[in-house]
């Protein structure tokens, strides 16, 4: 039944794909801005016959309508069109950098999870102490912190200042990996490549910290609140009156419940983990789509930029999807 | 004499510290309980009860506490246990059953994991205590004794509820299930908050049978909490009745019912609905319940009570002892005389 229903929303994906195509093939063309023109200002005086065959290669000269029927088109059988400036498949292009991206989403997801799932318990049933307090306020820096900056502090002291940790990239350029899966980490594995298993690990921390730490806070601040309300309710009484010690009431009876509204937050996040790290991949020389398509905006880079929301819209809402479902399991009352 | 009372309890005293004061919500309680007696604890919303009983398991919540008094279960005082011995009578001996099924019941758990619970933390069920999963045989046997406990309460069909989850229950079903939470230990007191409030007639004299069937049947004492005088006369052997965190009476149900003693417990039997006599009225108590952050020193009642004189609001009125086991916090059934020596608030029976 999970299954089907699971299915069932996945189909439901590809309408919601393209109706993001659809917008955005409609906002770029309507910004200022053209493709051909910004080609040629980067590559000097062209004759305007130059231009023209330009244009009709990239159907730049067709109406509208028929533009984005053909865009269509080739995307119904998989085709998302050659970029512009790459001169490569923008399919090609984005599983080159998707694999990058979720990895390094993956390992902020799981550095701000081990941080906040365990002070966000721990300020709850220590209301206001010290230890709430500080962190607390912190977390308060943690959200107001943009993450260039933390990101550039880390560098300075982990990678500049002790030499612990690489400055960039996702493995030692001196590590030949075979990929498989394009997943650094995974790969490493499945080749059982100890060495750029370590390596790619040392390389996701910096940039994982970074890029978590804003989600780590919003979520231990959210599961602090939940816990402060569950840790209220009758029902850890009812545990108490049975003669359950305290660390069961809190991790089983308490925690339990207050999961619930923390994981539709902790979905939210994975959003934003996904598809707002442009400066992150920036500051950490990380190869992921983020930076691909920034540039593929100030290049009017029609198709790539298409393509790329295309899988943006796919991966938010697989993200969803995983929160809904583990969010069946956590609450008995809702179903798929 | 106090060898032979299972609980007893003196003087005790629970404040919660509050905005606007203060709350004495339980001031100065004594009650006894003997093995299997069956002891009603009555009064209005608000005037304390949950907190007695919450008081004898040492749950009250932070920032409230116990200031005074002491609870002695089987002669030990639970105010001095640690909190691993509490944590053993919990459940075990002492169970409570609370107010609101529905609240009280985890939402995210099957039903009869949770009243499989007190078993597994109390080890009822002897056997080799390996780690999950490799408990199986001690886990069957507990789940034995959930499904038997489940259906001595009137779970119908008790293999299919054990799975379901709180809100596939019906009211009536979810007070069973936390009746057998309560019992699965089988412990000596009972504290019953409130069992019925929330229950339509019917189900609530199904479920009075049932506690009445248990105290028979394996001698549980039981502390009956309601805000209803009719079900305590008709359930209970002996009836406190509470105001304002106080008791103001305390005797045998006939005694109460026939010959009550304090005014306001006049009032209660006043308001209670009678079926036999339709057209008599019920007679609220006029009047508010007072605000327990700001208790006058003399009686709480008296600004609500038709027989009060001066001096009930001026001075503290003592327990007075009105025959064997019956007591009242009043002046009117009382002869006394002020003994100017002894202060305002002392005052000497005749
Ligand atoms: N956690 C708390 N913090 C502050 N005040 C409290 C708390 N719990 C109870 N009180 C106060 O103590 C008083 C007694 O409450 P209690 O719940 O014991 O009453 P009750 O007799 O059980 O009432 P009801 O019939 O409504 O359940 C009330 O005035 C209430 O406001
Ligand atoms: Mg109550």
């Amino acid at each position: 039944m999970r299954v089907v229903k699971i299915l069932e929303r996945l189909l439901a994906t590809i309408p919601i794909m393209f109706g993001v195509a659809i917008i955005v093939f409609f906002f770029m063309r309507l910004t200022p801005g053209d493709p051909v023109d910004i080609m040629m200002g980067q590559g000097g005086a062209v004759s305007t016959g130059e231009i023209e065959r330009l244009r009709e290669e990239f159907n730049l000269d067709k109406p509208l309508l028929v533009q984005l029927w053909l865009f269509l088109k080739d995307a119904l059988r998989g085709d998302l069109g050659y970029s512009y400036i790459l001169k490569r498949p923008v399919t090609t292009l984005i599983a080159e950098r998707l694999p990058a991206t979720i990895e390094l989403a993956l390992g902020a997801l799981l550095v701000s999870l081990l941080f906040s799932i365990p002070v966000g318990i721990l300020s709850a049933v220590r209301q206001n102490s010290l230890l709430d307090r500080l962190t607390m306020a912190s977390s308060f820096l943690g959200i107001s912190m943009p993450g260039f900056w933390l990101g550039i502090i880390l560098i300075l002291l982990f990678s500049v200042r002790w030499g612990w940790l690489p400055v960039q990239g996702r493995i030692s350029a001196d590590l030949k990996l075979q990929q498989v899966t394009g997943f650094f980490v995974l790969d490493s594995l499945l080749t059982g490549n100890r060495q750029a298993l370590i390596s790619s690990l040392r390389h996701l921390v910096l940039p994982s910290i970074t890029l978590g730490a804003p989600v780590a806070a919003v979520v231990a601040r959210v599961l602090r609140s939940s816990m402060l309300e569950t840790l209220r309710s009758d029902y850890v009484m009812l545990a108490r009156s049975k003669g359950a010690h305290e660390w069961n009431v809190v991790l089983k009876h308490a925690l339990r419940n207050a999961l619930i509204p923390t994981v539709t937050v902790v979905g939210l996040q994975v959003g934003i983990l996904l598809g707002g790290n442009m400066i992150i991949e920036a500051v950490f020389g990380w190869p992921g789509l983020g930076r691909m398509v920034v540039d593929a905006i100030f290049n009017r880079d029609f198709p790539l930029i298409q393509g790329s929301v295309m899988v943006y819209a796919f991966t938010f809402v697989i993200a969803n999807l995983a929160v809904d479902v583990m969010y069946t399991y956590l609450n008995p009352k809702v179903s798929l | 004499m106090s060898g032979t009372e299972l609980l007893e309890i003196r003087q005790l005293t629970t404040v919660f510290p509050t905005r606007r004061g203060e709350v004495r919500a339980v001031d100065g309680v004594n009650l006894r309980l003997k093995p299997g007696q069956l002891l009603g604890l009555v009064g209005e919303s608000g005037c304390g009860k949950s907190t007695v009983l919450l008081s004898i398991l040492r749950l009250i919540r932070q920032p409230g506490q116990i200031v005074q008094g002491e609870i002695l279960f089987r002669g030990r005082d639970l105010r001095k246990q640690s909190g691993k011995a509490m944590r053993a009578i919990r459940g075990k001996d002492i169970a409570m059953i609370f107010q609101d099924p529905l609240s009280t019941l985890n939402p995210v758990f099957v039903v009869g994991e949770q009243i499989r619970e007190a078993l597994r933390i109390h080890h009822i069920v002897s056997g080799p205590r390996w780690p999950w999963p490799l408990d199986i045989a001690v886990r069957q046997n507990e789940k034995k004794r959930v499904l038997k406990i489940m259906e001595d309460v009137g779970i119908p069909s008790p293999m299919d509820r054990y799975a379901a989850y709180p809100h596939q229950f019906s009211g009536g079903m979810q007070q069973r299930a936390l009746i057998a939470m309560a019992l699965i230990c089988g412990p000596s007191i009972l504290l019953a908050d409130e069992p019925t409030t929330a229950l339509d007639v019917t189900i609530q004299a199904q479920i009075m049978d049932l506690m009445r069937q248990i105290n028979q049947s394996h001698g549980t004492a039981i502390i009956l909490v309601t805000h209803d005088l009719g079900l305590a006369a008709e359930f209970c052997d002996t009836i406190a009745v509470m105001y304002a965190g106080r008791i103001v009476e305390q005797g045998s149900v006939d005694q109460i019912v026939t010959d009550p003693q304090h005014p306001y417990t006049e009032g209660l039997l006043a308001c209670r609905p009678r079926i036999q006599q339709r057209e008599q009225r019920v007679q609220p108590i006029p009047g508010n319940v007072p605000d327990l952050a700001a208790l006058p020193v003399g009686c709480a009642f008296a600004p609500r009570c038709k027989y009060a004189r001066e001096l009930c609001a001026q001075v503290s009125i003592p327990m007075f002892s009105v025959e064997d086991g019956r007591f009242s916090r009043c002046l009117r059934h009382t002869d006394f005389r002020i003994e100017p020596h002894l202060g305002w608030d002392e005052i000497v029976r005749l």
